[in-house]
Parts: C-alpha cells; sequence; structure tokens
C-alpha cells in the first residue's frame, strides 16, 4: 500500500486521539470507583459507629444511602449531650443532628487533642485517678458511642459527676 | 467484488456478535453467587460479615440475608441481586441495628424493593418458628444459622404490625411465647 503522508499523519493523529480518549475514559472511570468505594465505607462506618439504620440505593456513581436513626443511635446522643452540656468545648452539633447529616455529624470527633483535653478534664473534676489506666480520647469514644466502661475507671468519672446514675439507684 | 467485501464483513460480525454473547453467557453462567456476593459486601464496605441464607426469588433474583461488623454482628441485612446480561448485579441492600444482648426473640421490618421483609435474631437453641399475626394469619419463619440465629420471612401478604411468635426446640418442644411489634413506617 502506498499512501500519501497525509493520510499517514491523518491516521496517527486519529489513533492517538482514540488512545487519549480511551485513556482519560478509563482514567476517569478508575478515579471515580475509587471516590465511590471511599464514599461507601464512610457511609457503612458511621452506620455502624452511631448504630444507623442504612438503605443503601446505589452503590455504582452517584452514590445514594439514606441513614436512619435506631433506638441505639438516641442512647449515644444522649451520652454525648450530656457529656457537651458540662463540657461545651465538646461541640454537640444539634442543627446538623436534626437533619441528619451524620457525615457532618460526626466531623466533631475530628481533633483528638480536644477530646483528650475534655477527658482531662473530667478526670479532673471528678477526683477520680486515672494514673497506670492509659486514659485517653479512646476512652471517652468508648463511652460516648458503646457505653463501653472496661480498662479503665470512666464509670467512676461519669457516675461521679452525674452523667449516669449510680449503681445503688439502677 | 464490492459486495463480496460486504459480505465478508457482515459475516465477521455477525460471528464476532455471537461469539461475544455466549462468551458473555458463559461467564455470568459461570459466576460463583459466593463470589459475588462477597464482592458486593467488599463494595458496602461493610466488613466481617456472616451469611445466613441465600433465598432465590426466581433463577434472576436472589435475597441475601447477612449480619455484620465486628464484634456483636450486631447489624442485620439485607441484600438484593439481580441477573443481568452483565451478570449478578447489585439492586438494593437495607441494613438494620438490632440490640441482641439478654434478648430470646427481636425482629424489625423493612421493605426491599418490592418485597415485605421481616427478620431478626433468635435465641441459639430455636429450631423453628411459629408466627401468628393479631388478625390470626400463620407462618413459619425460616431460621438461619451462622455466628448467631437469624429467622427471616418474605411477605408476601398485607404486612402486620404485631405477631406471637413460638419458638420451638430441636425436639419440637415450646421453649417460649413472645409479642413483636413491628413499626410498619421504618
Amino acid at each position: 500500500m502506498n499512501l500519501s503522508l497525509k493520510y499517514r499523519v491523518l491516521m496517527i493523529v486519529v489513533f492517538a486521539i482514540f488512545i487519549g480518549v480511551f485513556l482519560y475514559y478509563y482514567g476517569t472511570k478508575a478515579r471515580q470507583e475509587q471516590a465511590v468505594a471511599e464514599e461507601l465505607r464512610e457511609y457503612s462506618y458511621i452506620a455502624r459507629e452511631y448504630a444507623l439504620d442504612a438503605i443503601y440505593k446505589s452503590t455504582e456513581f452517584p452514590v445514594e444511602v439514606e441513614l436512619y436513626p435506631s433506638a441505639h443511635t438516641e442512647a449515644i446522643l444522649e451520652r454525648w449531650k450530656a457529656i457537651s452540656d458540662r463540657y461545651p468545648e465538646l461541640d454537640y452539633p444539634e442543627a446538623a443532628i436534626e437533619a441528619r447529616d451524620w457525615i457532618e455529624v460526626h466531623k466533631s470527633f475530628e481533633d483528638t487533642d480536644l477530646l483528650n483535653g475534655v477527658i482531662r478534664k473530667m478526670y479532673k473534676d471528678a477526683t477520680v485517678t486515672s494514673e497506670g489506666l492509659g486514659v485517653s480520647y479512646i476512652t471517652l469514644l468508648d463511652y460516648i458511642f458503646y457505653q463501653k466502661y472496661e480498662a479503665s475507671n470512666i464509670e467512676d468519672v461519669v457516675i461521679d459527676l452525674g452523667i449516669e446514675p449510680s449503681r445503688e439507684e439502677e | 467484488m464490492k459486495k463480496r467485501i460486504t459480505v465478508i464483513i457482515v459475516t465477521v460480525i455477525t460471528l464476532l456478535t455471537i461469539v461475544s454473547y455466549l462468551i458473555f453467557q458463559m461467564l455470568t453462567d459461570d459466576q460463583d453467587i459466593e463470589e459475588v456476593i462477597k464482592q458486593e459486601f467488599r463494595s458496602l464496605g461493610q466488613y466481617v460479615e456472616n451469611v445466613y441464607s441465600i433465598e432465590y426469588l426466581d433463577d434472576d433474583r436472589v435475597l441475601i440475608f447477612y449480619s455484620w461488623s465486628y464484634p456483636e454482628y450486631s447489624n442485620l441485612g439485607v441484600l438484593e441481586l439481580e441477573k443481568t446480561w452483565r451478570g449478578w448485579q447489585f439492586v438494593e441492600a437495607i441494613s438494620n441495628r438490632i440490640e441482641i444482648e439478654n434478648a430470646w426473640l427481636k425482629g424489625v421490618y423493612a421493605e426491599i424493593t418490592d418485597h415485605v421483609i421481616l427478620r431478626g435474631t433468635v435465641t441459639a437453641a430455636v429450631e423453628e418458628i411459629v408466627l401468628i399475626t393479631d388478625d390470626g394469619r400463620e407462618y413459619c419463619p425460616s431460621v438461619g444459622k451462622a455466628e448467631r440465629n437469624m429467622w427471616y420471612l418474605i411477605l408476601e401478604d398485607e404486612p402486620f404490625e404485631e405477631a406471637t411468635f413460638i419458638l420451638f426446640d430441636r425436639n419440637g418442644e415450646v421453649i417460649r411465647e413472645e409479642v413483636l411489634q413491628f413499626d410498619l413506617n421504618s
């Protein structure tokens, strides 16, 4: 075959455009898939932590997930609010909670230094020692989310501060 | 000459279409449903899950009853898949949080696509359940066993708000009766 130079150049250009579009399409698609996977992971994490019911309508782009509070969610929010009432530096985002924007709600727990400050203050105010117990912001999160008392003496602290009723009253 | 070329091109395209259709069919027929389910759990980001039952509604539709989240498995899930020309595809999934501690029986109402589903956890000794609704209908929910015991019922009639559950052990003895209420708006 004896194609003129013009045709050869044209063929190469068309081929290059084709490859370019192909690469662009797959690059965008791969990025989109990654973003979708991350979004779904975040929804599942939030659903688990806040004990939410979840309806997954679409797991492809655009992701569509509806989250609804369960009875257990209310208990988590109550513990959170009780601490926030006494230690306002721990934000209780009422507007976001009412709007059921759970991803926004969870941003209140991003600053671990602030959480460490709150738990230190709680121990100080309750005059309970945390020595040797490795108390940190995780102790606070364990209490708020799971009402977990083990591996620390946070139960004494919340009872002493009047956040939880004392054991005899139960 | 031109006619011949047209015939060749049309034949090649037809053959390619048929062959690719057959390959697709083979691939989707060979698809292991358990692998597909695992892949769906991964994409949902729901780790450490337990499958209790795979219920085929017909050849092309399946409901998977499962629980997820370590260590309590307290999120009950139901996942619907549909078989299309691309193989098994996600349709919808619902996850309900259930408190399982110190309870004989728990249950929750859910609607997935056009099905009404009742499901919940039941204590390990239970092998069979009979439920009687407040308007006198009787059903036998299935009991699936994995990390825990899960009962489920795919309801084809009218939903109900309250039912008495009679729990039987493996000798067919009644071990307990419980009344459950369902929130149909959830």
